[in-house]
C-alpha cells in the first residue's frame, strides 16, 4: 500500500478529488476484509457525491449490496 | 416585572409633537439585542442578492447579525438559504464563495448534503464502513432551511418563519410598483459596490426616507431636481421614502440612454420613486434603471451598505453602467458624513430624540413609528411569556 498511500496522500494535499475517488476505489478493491474495503468505498462514494461525478452512482449501488448505504 | 429598555411613547406620537426614538436604540448593545428579534428577524429582511449566485451549484456564505448562512442556487435553479452548519456537530460547510459541483461535504466528518438540503451521506455513522444507524433518520436530518423569497431580484428573508407570506407582508409596494413588475438583469461587476458606514442601520433608513436633505447634501441635484419637486412616499407599517417628478435620464457622449423598461407607463418619463422598505431594504425606481441598498447591520454603530444596480436588457451599454454607477456611488457617499455625523451626535447624553419638521420629515416619523410599534409589541410578547412562565 505504500505507493498508494504516497498517491492518496498527494490527492488529499492537491485537493483532486477525481483522483481521491479513484484511489479510494482502487483501495477497496485490495482488501480481503469486507469491512476495510467498504470503508475505503465509502470514502471513493464521498468523494464522488462532492465532485458530482457518475462513479457516484455504481459506488453507492456496491455499498448497498452490502448493506452498507440506504 | 422589569422596566422597558427605553421609553418610547413620545416616539408614536404625531409628527408635529412627537420625538425621534432614544439614544439608547442607536448605541445600546442591550436594544440593538431587543431590535434585532423585533425588527430584522421577526420580519422579510433583505439579506443579498440572487444575482449574487447566478449558476446552479453556486454558493455563497453570509452571516446575517451573527448567524451563518449559505445561499445556494440549488441544481435545478433554485435560490435558497440555509443554516450553514453541518447537523452533526455544527461545523461551518462553505467558508468561502464556490461553485459546488455535486454535493456539500462537511469538512469535519464528511457528511453530504444536496444542493436543496437534503441530508445525502453519514459516512462511517455507524461504525468503519458502515454508513447508516437505525438512530440517524436522514430524512429529519436536512439542512435548517431559512424562509426566504426573491422579489425584484433581492433575497428576503424570515428567520422566525412567523410572518406573514411575503406578498401578503408587502402588499402595498408590490402594489405601488405593478408597472415595474418587469425583469431586472443585474449590470454585473461593474454594477456593485458597498459602502461601509459608522453608523446604525436604522439612521441610513432615516435619512434616505426624506427628501429635506436633498438641497443641502446633494447640491448638485439642485440644478434640475429642486426640493419642491419631490413628494412624500408613506404607508405605514410598510415603508416610507419619496418620489421626484423631474428625473432626467443619464447620458453617454453621444447622448444615448439606457433603453426603458418596457411598457413602464408613460407616468414615469420623468417620475421616479425612492423607498425604504421596512426593515433594511432601500430601492430606487426609474423609466431605465434600479437599484437597491441591502443595509447589512454588523453592531449598534456599524453598517455595511451593498449596492446593486439593474437594468431592462441583460446586456446594456458598459460605458453607461459605469457612468451610472459612479453616479450613485457619489450620492451615496454624499450622505456618509450625515450618517455617521448623526450616530455620534447620538452620544450626547440627554438628547431627546429630536424633533420633526411636520412638514418635510413625515416620512420618517413613519419608519420611528413602526420601529416603536414593532418594539413595543416584541416587549409585550416577551412580558406574556414571562407571566406564563410563573
Amino acid at each position: 500500500m505504500t505507493d498508494l498511500d504516497t498517491r492518496l496522500i498527494a490527492a488529499h494535499d492537491a485537493g483532486n478529488l477525481r483522483a481521491l475517488i479513484g484511489l479510494y476505489a482502487e483501495a477497496a478493491d485490495r482488501m480481503n476484509d469486507l469491512d476495510a474495503a467498504c470503508f475505503y468505498l465509502t470514502h471513493a462514494y464521498v468523494f464522488a457525491l462532492e465532485a458530482g461525478t457518475s462513479e457516484a452512482a455504481p459506488l453507492h449501488a456496491r455499498l448497498k449490496a452490502h448493506g452498507r448505504e440506504a | 416585572m422589569s422596566q422597558p429598555l427605553t421609553d418610547l411613547g413620545p416616539v408614536r406620537a404625531s409628527v408635529a409633537q412627537a420625538r425621534g426614538l432614544p439614544n439608547a436604540h442607536y448605541t445600546d448593545p442591550g436594544v440593538f439585542e431587543e431590535e434585532k428579534q423585533a425588527l430584522l428577524f421577526s420580519q422579510w429582511a433583505g439579506l443579498a442578492v440572487a444575482a449574487d449566485v447566478p449558476e446552479p451549484g453556486d454558493a455563497k456564505p453570509l452571516e446575517f447579525l451573527g448567524m451563518p448562512l449559505v445561499l445556494i442556487r440549488d441544481s435545478k435553479g433554485t435560490v435558497r438559504v440555509f443554516q450553514n452548519i453541518c447537523r452533526h456537530r455544527g461545523m461551518i460547510l462553505v467558508d468561502a464563495p464556490r461553485k459546488i459541483e455535486g454535493a456539500i461535504r462537511c469538512p469535519y466528518h464528511s457528511w453530504c448534503y444536496s444542493t436543496a438540503g437534503a441530508l445525502v451521506s453519514t459516512p462511517h455513522v455507524g461504525g468503519p464502513g458502515h454508513n447508516t444507524h437505525a438512530a440517524i433518520k436522514r430524512a429529519d436530518l436536512g439542512l435548517v432551511e431559512v424562509r426566504s423569497h426573491i422579489w425584484r431580484d433581492i433575497v428576503w428573508i424570515n428567520l422566525s418563519g412567523d410572518a406573514p407570506e411575503f406578498d401578503a407582508a408587502m402588499a402595498g409596494l408590490i402594489a405601488r410598483w405593478r408597472d415595474f413588475d418587469l425583469p431586472v438583469y443585474h449590470g454585473g461587476h461593474d454594477s456593485r459596490f458597498t459602502l461601509e458606514v459608522a453608523t446604525n442601520w436604522k439612521l441610513a433608513v432615516e435619512n434616505y426616507c426624506e427628501s429635506y436633505h436633498l438641497p443641502w447634501v446633494h447640491p448638485g441635484l439642485n440644478s434640475y431636481s429642486r426640493l419642491e419637486d419631490h413628494y412624500h412616499i408613506e404607508a405605514p407599517g410598510e415603508y416610507s421614502g419619496q418620489g421626484t417628478m423631474v428625473y432626467r435620464q443619464i447620458t453617454n457622449e453621444h447622448g444615448e440612454t439606457f433603453p426603458d423598461f418596457e411598457d413602464v407607463g408613460a407616468k414615469w418619463n420623468e417620475q421616479a420613486e425612492y423607498v425604504a422598505a421596512y426593515p433594511n431594504v432601500l430601492l430606487g425606481v426609474h423609466r431605465d434603471h434600479a437599484y437597491v441598498i441591502i443595509l447589512e447591520p454588523r453592531g449598534t454603530e456599524r453598517t455595511v451598505e451593498h449596492v446593486h444596480l439593474y437594468y431592462a436588457v441583460e446586456r446594456s451599454d458598459e460605458g453607461l453602467r459605469m457612468r451610472n454607477t459612479q453616479l450613485w456611488k457619489s450620492v451615496f457617499e454624499e450622505d456618509i458624513f450625515v450618517v455617521e455625523g448623526m450616530q455620534r451626535g447620538r452620544h450626547a447624553g440627554g438628547f431627546d430624540g429630536g424633533r420633526f419638521s411636520p412638514v418635510m420629515d413625515s416620512p420618517t416619523h413613519c419608519f420611528h413609528e413602526w420601529v416603536a410599534g414593532r418594539i413595543e409589541a416584541h416587549r409585550a410578547g416577551a412580558a406574556s411569556a414571562v407571566r406564563a412562565a410563573e
